[in-house]
């Protein structure tokens, strides 16, 4: 680990006086000034549209630098450290667990516009700054017989970035793994403005910045590992007559020995939203649709594979259908990615979850969320990447008409049939701050201390990201 | 997306505002499809950004002149409404704010006659045609020019060809297989005569007979999409009155842009008394391209004479057939019909051209970066021809393309096919 220090644009001068359409605030008048009009947001007009991500709205941010370097992170960071605000990264925003969304006013710097993106094929590696667009690596990368496997539904909107800070995974990633595992090395600015370049070895600091949702650090940039792509990929499309039996097919088609690249389940009200979006001929009937794809270097085998694949579904009362050509496989596909937000065409609003839980517990909890469901007066769907346990099921419901309350017990139930069944909270969105409040039933005291400490030892001022992740610690004292 | 905007005191319009801002989840997924967002960089110019921009103002969080410059950088190209899985009716709501939020702007003189000028001469293709005729001649001097200028001369031809007027009935040849209307549009019989000539020639071969119905005049778009909802209601009520859906089997235009504003119709007369006229006359308008490909899939299209030789086309999607209209299939199947083409993808094919409507007039700035990545993309697939099927983009496109020193020439797709059908492919 190598660190270095920029030099500091110091703001001594007399402060510029605010002025309709201008600065409105000593903040962004000190960074228009250090760093030119270009690089600062500082219009009400222009700082309104930073306080959002994919599933909230926070609180509009006194001031939004836009950087092109890294240099310009730096004054961004002691700028606002200076001025003793809080400071909140941001990617494209597309983030689902609240992450991007300022919980006070303060400094929000988007990384949109570090757009940087080199290719190494000798190496094998990617050299992204933290606002190149996830699908942008691959897209650079195939020409030289290579790609960068992460897929967030999102992965044409999202930035690396933020898939960093959040640990994005996706379809691809029960098999190839999640986004920290292509990562070999990071640059990141510390909380005191400090640019620090890790790789891999101990501690691992790296890891640490990975999926730490802008608490620890600002990722600036980050070298990534590419693979050559399978050869050969075929895809096919079950459809079940009841959520259970779909997660009891995964199960058995696991057991059998296939290891699916891709392996995706979306029930019945999600399979109509999507469809009403694409007009595929989606099975609309059918309480539960797994998408599923093999792939290797060898057609035979991944032909195999998907025949143990399908084995399993039919075994499991599953109906199925291969994908005839490349081009329906892409639609399939593109009907999953867009199943997060076609839910809108349902409730306007949703609470969605992230839990992971142990693949032979998913029929169990599968038919337990939806009996929560059922019996609640909201409409709860479930989807996601059943491979690995990772399931998002989605309260929708409208704020003017229900009860944000109702909507947060019931997530906060869904979440305890996860931590019953040995799972987890988040396996890919983050905690952010929708999930905060329920991080005390998944995490024990001691290890939250622990996090703490991290969390100190990094941040000393609390200044990167503050209410998210951990729980407030007022909160631990008043309810032991 | 939550809100409390008044619909109450908005009326039909604020239904429909109301309606487009409820069905966002604010997901981003428009980011990338937006043409502003990919040259700025910044939210407040993309699809999601101004949605919260115009909910703000209308709930009164915000005034109307800060949100103002990011809602004119929007060129209303719709990439955003088919990139949207939840459904957000973009365009709605973009039209109708534009047309809540035209009286209450302050305008500079200059602005104001700009405006008016361009809604004048638009919609009218003999008064246009002269301003075309005197524009040609100042051409030259461009470059001394002001930018507000220089912008509309750049995009004119080197020639301006004569009007042609078009027959009011244009009986079938052979046969007659059906009968439609047909709506001329504007700027095109002034820019691009030929663009008609051909589309009358091409369904007469076809079997069609061809109305263009008395009292008929703009489709009223560029006025509704910049806010002069005055105005288009004047020139949606006589399209109402000049065309009897229940006379025609389909009431067609050949330019994307006007097709797609008479789509509309419905939408803009939402709520008010001639809302179920306008719905009856809306289910019948149906591009050019994708009438003649009803007859290409039944099997009843003339076949096209095979090109005499092998022909690469390179298709530019308009953002107001392939996004407003959800036409992609259509032309290119047309295209492939005749023996012999080959039909290429444009990369970055999604992305606009930067003509949309008046956008090249009021914002040249951006519309210049977007032609010029428009050509580079289209000219990458060293095409033989370049086909479109609207007049905005058309110009655009041929202008920045010439400019880039390629003489590759530009068509409408039904030129195409009629160079096919008269053997001159």
């Amino acid at each position: 680990m190598s660190t270095e220090k920029l030099a500091l644009t110091t703001n001594s001068g007399v402060r510029k006086p605010t002025s309709a359409g201008g600065a409105s605030n000593a903040l962004a008048a000190d960074l228009t000034r250090v760093l030119g009009p270009r690089k600062v947001l500082s219009n009400l007009s222009e700082r309104l549209n930073y306080r959002y991500d994919a599933i909230q709205f926070g609180a509009t941010p006194l001031a939004v630098v836009l950087p092109e370097s890294t240099g310009d992170v730096v004054t961004a960071v002691r700028a606002a450290r200076a001025a003793g605000v809080p400071i909140v990264g941001r990617g494209a925003a597309s983030g689902l667990s609240g992450g991007a969304a300022p919980l006070e006013p303060g400094l929000v710097i988007s990384f949109t516009r570090m757009t940087r993106l080199t290719i190494h094929p000798e190496r094998r590696e990617a050299t992204a700054q933290a606002g190149v667009v996830t699908l942008a690596v691959t897209e650079a990368a195939r020409p030289h017989g290579l790609i960068y496997p992460p897929d967030p539904a999102s992965f044409r909107t999202s930035t690396i970035g933020g898939n960093l800070a959040e640990n994005a995974g996706g379809p691809m990633c029960f098999k190839y793994g999640v986004s920290g595992d292509y990562v070999r090395a990071l640059e990141f600015v510390d909380a005191d403005g400090e640019v620090h370049r890790l790789t891999r070895d101990v501690f691992d600091l790296a890891g640490l910045l990975i999926g730490s949702e802008g608490t620890l650090g600002l990722i600036t940039e980050a070298t990534l590992r590419l693979i050559p792509p399978p050869k050969f990929t075929r895809t096919l499309m079950a459809h079940f007559p009841e959520v259970g039996a779909c997660a009891e097919a995964v199960s058995r088609a696991i057991a059998a020995g296939a290891v699916p690249s891709k392996l995706e389940f979306m029930d019945r009200a999600c399979t109509n939203a999507v469809e009403d979006y694409l007009h595929l001929g989606l099975p609309r009937d059918a309480e539960a649709v797994l998408l599923v794809d093999t792939d290797g270097e060898d057609l035979d085998t991944v032909q195999d594979e998907l025949r143990l694949v399908e084995d399993a579904c039919v075994a499991s009362g599953g109906t199925v259908r291969r994908a005839a050509t490349d081009d329906e496989g892409a639609q399939l596909w593109r009907a999953r990615r867009s199943v997060s937000p076609a839910l809108g065409r349902i409730r306007p609003q949703r609470m969605n979850e992230d839990i992971v839980v142990p693949r032979s517990a998913l029929p169990d909890v599968v038919r337990e969320i939806r009996a929560l469901g059922d019996a609640s007066p909201f409409p709860v769907v479930q989807f996601g990447h059943i491979g690995d346990g990772n399931l998002h099921p989605n309260i929708l419901f409208d704020p003017r008409r229900e009860d944000a309350h109702a909507v947060h017990d019931l997530a906060h139930r869904i979440a305890l049939v996860a931590i019953r069944h040995g799972g987890v909270l988040s396996g890919e969105h983050g905690i952010g701050s929708m999930k905060r409040d329920f991080m005390r039933d998944a995490v024990d005291p001691e290890t939250l201390a622990a996090l703490r400490g991290v969390k100190r030892t990094l941040d000393p001022h609390g200044a990167l990201n503050p209410g998210k992740i951990l729980p407030s610690e007022d909160d631990l004292h008043a309810h032991p | 997306m939550n809100n409390e905007i008044p619909v109450q005191t908005l009326g039909g319009q604020g239904e429909v505002m109301a309606h487009a801002v409820d069905a966002c989840v604010h997901c981003g997924f428009c980011l990338p499809a937006c043409p502003t967002y990919a040259l700025l960089g910044d939210e407040m110019d993309s699809p999601r950004g101004r949605i919260v921009l115009m909910k703000e103002v209308l709930e009164g969080g915000l005034p109307l002149a800060d949100a103002a410059p990011h809602l004119d950088r929007c060129l209303g190209c719709q990439a955003c409404v088919t990139a949207c899985p939840s459904g957000v009716p973009y365009g709605e709501l973009i039209t109708a704010f534009r047309g809540w939020s035209e009286p209450q702007r302050q305008r500079s003189a200059f602005d104001r006659s700009k405006r008016w000028a361009i809604l004048k001469a638009l919609p009218a293709p003999r008064l246009f045609s002269v301003a075309a005729r005197v524009g040609q001649f100042a051409k030259p001097l461009a470059p001394v020019l002001p930018a507000a200028l220089r912008g509309p001369l750049d995009l004119l031809p080197e020639t301006v060809p004569a009007m042609q007027p078009s027959p009011k009935v244009t009986p079938a040849r052979g046969v007659q297989r059906g009968r439609v209307a047909f709506l001329v549009g504007c700027a095109q019989q002034a820019l691009a005569p030929n663009f008609n000539a051909a589309t009358l020639r091409v369904l007469a071969r076809n079997g069609i007979e061809v109305v263009i119905p008395d009292g008929q005049g703009c489709c009223g778009a560029a006025a509704l999409h910049t806010g002069a909802r005055d105005e288009a209601l004047k020139l949606v009520r006589a399209n109402l009155n000049a065309f009897n859906p229940g006379d025609f089997d389909a009431i067609l235009s050949n330019a994307a842009g006007c097709g797609a504003g008479l789509k509309e119709y419905p939408m803009v007369l939402h709520g008010e008394p001639d809302e179920a006229r306008a719905k009856a006359f809306a289910a019948k308008v149906m591009d050019i391209s994708e009438y003649l490909n009803t007859l290409l899939q039944n099997g009843e299209l003339e076949p096209p004479v095979p090109a005499s030789r092998p022909l690469t086309v390179a298709y530019h999607d308009a953002c107001h057939l392939a996004h407003a209209q959800g036409v992609r299939a259509a032309p290119r199947a047309l295209l492939r019909a005749i023996p012999g083409v080959r039909v290429l993808e444009v990369p970055e094919g999604d992305l606009c051209c930067g003509s949309a409507g008046t956008y090249n007039l009021e914002q040249p700035e951006l519309a210049g970066q977007l032609g010029e990545r428009k050509a580079k993309n289209i000219l990458s697939t060293t095409p033989d021809l370049i086909a479109s099927g609207n007049i905005g983009c058309h110009t655009q496109i041929q202008s920045h393309v010439r400019r880039q020193g390629s003489p590759t020439p530009v068509l409408h797709t039904v030129e195409i096919l009629d160079r096919a059908y008269r053997g001159e492919l």
